[in-house]
């Protein structure tokens, strides 16, 4: 008989008595799939301590200078010790950052129901060797539909808060960066149209749905870098506007 | 009504042998404080990278690791003050970034706990045949975006920040022994995932 996997995994960790490791290790003179347990847990371990690190993107940055900045300018015009002047580009500060407190809001919702499209199905098809009832199947369909739903107007609503503000901008922006910004929001579009159309033929497609969120995911990205791109011209922030500009491949 | 539930006292890896001395940054922290703003990119320049990798794989996807980023180096500006310099910056950083994963894990069970416990069940843990080749960090790293919730978060903090059982039980508001059972669950998970 095995030991307990907990055993097992304690005398990987090192963690037993002299005792209950003698046990483990007179079962594993003779079991290779213990043995082979052991061997791998232990790698496991040992690639888990030595993990590379990561390098966030360049937009997270731009987006926390900003709001540092706007919290600022929020406080500077609460006090009224700067002048009508600043008090009124505070405002209009302050009215963007409500835009991106929103986004902030859509974002988080639309993350949870990402979430639910992820793991529905896979919790729909335990291991994929059996198939559940037709009434649960249908049941799950129609969630991920209405969360579907509700994920595609939030996106919506807050790409359509970023195109006012970029449009009403984007004289700000120099024309080759402007014209490359264009193509790419076409050819994001352009899959946005692709996966609506995949939809309608096939409501419960999985990967028609991952890909419409995906593609509102990059658009809404593009247009969060726009209004950054914009701002920080604006403010004369060479160097943000380049790490933004740097970023800003043509797509297709 | 019930009485808000008080955070433990955050212990920090045992694994991490950074050498910085206590004042590091107290400098970077004055003029961050004084608003300066290139002070605190200095700073996040200096440990976004380790935080970042905590974030992504506490919450399990880069994305989510993004945000949850943007919105720790927001509350260690707002909460600057309070840091006095008794541990390093990286240390009251590092701690700040644990509690705000660790709200935002807590915050995703109560939603996602139904489906997570369907997910648990999907894994078994029989013996198999040994792996023929080393394991790719690059694997690990795809594996672990797809363990459940609960069990990746035991997981990368044994396994991959070094914390004790007894220290992620405390993080996790569990037992010792439910760590344990974690992160030998993510264990077994991670096996099969990387056949």
């Amino acid at each position: 008989m095995h030991p307990d996997d907990l055993v097992i995994n304690d005398y990987a960790d090192d963690r037993l008595a002299p005792a209950e490791r003698a046990d483990v290790e007179r079962h594993l003179a003779g079991c290779a799939a213990c043995r082979a347990l052991v061997d791998d847990v232990r790698e496991i371990r040992r690639v888990a301590g030595s993990l590379d690190g990561r390098e966030p993107p360049v937009r997270v940055w731009t987006r926390i200078e900003r709001a540092i900045q706007l919290e600022a300018a929020a406080r500077a015009a609460d006090g009224g010790a700067r002048g009508v002047q600043l008090k009124l580009a505070a405002a209009r500060l302050t009215s963007s950052r409500s835009i991106w407190i929103g986004l902030a809001a859509a974002a988080v919702l639309v993350l949870a129901t990402a979430v639910g499209l992820r793991l529905l199905p896979r919790a729909a098809r335990p291991g994929g060797t059996t198939s559940p009832p037709a009434a649960a199947m249908s049941s799950d369909a129609a969630q991920i539909e209405a969360e579907l739903r509700q994920a595609e107007a939030h996106y919506e609503k807050a790409i359509q808060g970023l195109e006012q503000i970029a449009n009403a901008e984007k004289g700000a922006l120099d024309p080759q960066t402007a014209a490359t910004l264009q193509k790419n929001l076409s050819v994001i579009d352009q899959a946005i149209s692709e996966s609506r159309a995949a939809l309608r033929a096939e409501p419960t497609s999985e990967p028609a749905q991952q890909s419409l969120i995906d593609s509102f995911k990059t658009k809404m990205g593009l247009l969060q870098d726009t209004v950054a791109l914009i701002n920080d011209m604006r403010r004369g922030n060479e160097a943000g506007a380049a790490r933004i500009v740097s970023g800003l491949k043509p797509k297709g | 009504m019930t009485a808000p539930k008080q955070r433990p006292v955050l212990p920090f890896p045992s694994k991490d042998t950074a050498v910085e001395p206590a004042s590091e940054g107290m400098d970077l922290v004055a003029r961050s404080q004084a608003g300066d703003v290139q002070a605190f990119e200095a700073i996040y320049r200096q440990h976004a990278g380790r935080l970042y990798t905590l974030a992504c794989r506490m919450a399990g996807s880069p994305e989510d690791g993004e945000d949850l980023l943007q919105e720790i180096f927001l509350q260690a500006y707002r909460k600057l003050g309070s840091f006095k310099g008794d541990s390093t910056l990286g240390t009251w950083l590092y701690r700040l970034a644990l509690n705000h994963c660790l709200d935002y894990v807590r915050s995703r069970h109560a939603k996602m706990s139904k489906l997570t416990d369907t997910l648990d069940t999907e894994v078994s843990h029989q013996p198999t045949a040994r792996r023929d080749t080393p394991i790719a960090r690059l694997d690990l790293e795809r594996a672990l975006e797809r363990l459940p919730d609960g069990c990746r978060e035991a997981f990368v903090l044994h396994d991959v920040e070094g914390f004790d059982h007894k220290e992620v039980g405390q993080l996790l508001g569990i037992a010792e022994g439910t760590s344990k059972s974690q992160v030998f669950k993510a264990r077994a998970k991670l096996r099969a995932l990387l056949r």
